[in-house]
């Protein structure tokens, strides 16, 4: 049963920092694409040497549109 | 005290209501009556009018006639959606000059705009499945917030 997580970082200027596990492929950006869709567009995009593993960790920073 | 109305609008109000409080304001008035006395503020004390920046996640909640006001120490902040559709606020208050005013309306504004953010992840979180595991302020005031679900 995979688990599937999220650390998310809420600035004080309602930026988001989400760290995103346990999702792979397609799983992984469909995950991200919900958190567009919740608070905004993706300002940056850090791959992390695990997302070539298995299970995928993504850091994403999203931005709140001006 | 003129009464709250929150139904109308409330993710925005309530974000409103969250930041406020949290950095120290009282909830003055809510209601489409507010613009007279409000008015009548600004014209016996400093003022200033800013935009909300971010503010475009949450214009929809946001009728163009409503306001919601919170006082603080003299000073009064006004929220307001204007003809754009972009929220906007209000600062006034006697004895503060417009950079004091403009510093509280951006602090405050931040503040709305973060609370919204966490308000509205919470609920969208928790209607896919999630379950909080970790939450805390940290002292720069950014929120931490760990969600886990288990997959079949």
């Amino acid at each position: 049963m995979p688990q599937r997580e999220f650390d998310i970082t809420i600035g004080k200027d309602g930026n988001v920092e989400l760290h995103v596990k346990g999702y792979k492929g397609k799983g992984c950006l469909e995950a991200i694409k919900m958190f567009q869709q919740i608070v905004g567009e993706i300002q940056s995009e850090q791959r992390t040497s695990e997302f070539y593993e298995p299970e995928e960790v993504v850091r994403f920073n999203i931005e709140q549109r001006h | 005290m003129t009464p709250v109305v929150i139904a109308a609008w409330p993710a925005f109000s309530a974000a409103v209501v969250a930041a406020a409080t949290s950095l120290g304001y009282q909830v003055a008035a809510e209601a489409t009556n507010l613009k007279k006395s409000a008015i009548a503020t600004q014209n016996a004390a400093g003022k200033i009018q800013m935009e909300i920046e971010n503010s475009e996640v949450m214009t929809n909640q946001l009728g163009r006639d409503q306001r919601i006001a919170v006082t603080k120490g003299g000073v009064t902040i006004t929220f307001s959606r204007d003809a754009r559709g972009k929220a906007s606020l209000c600062v006034t208050g006697e004895g503060h000059d417009k950079e004091e005013l403009k510093a509280l309306g951006q602090e405050l504004s931040q503040a709305v705009v973060q609370q919204y953010v966490y308000q509205k992840l919470m609920d969208e979180m928790r209607a896919r499945g999630f379950n909080v595991i970790e939450e805390e302020t940290n002292a720069d005031r950014s929120i931490h917030l760990k969600v886990r679900r288990w997959d079949n």
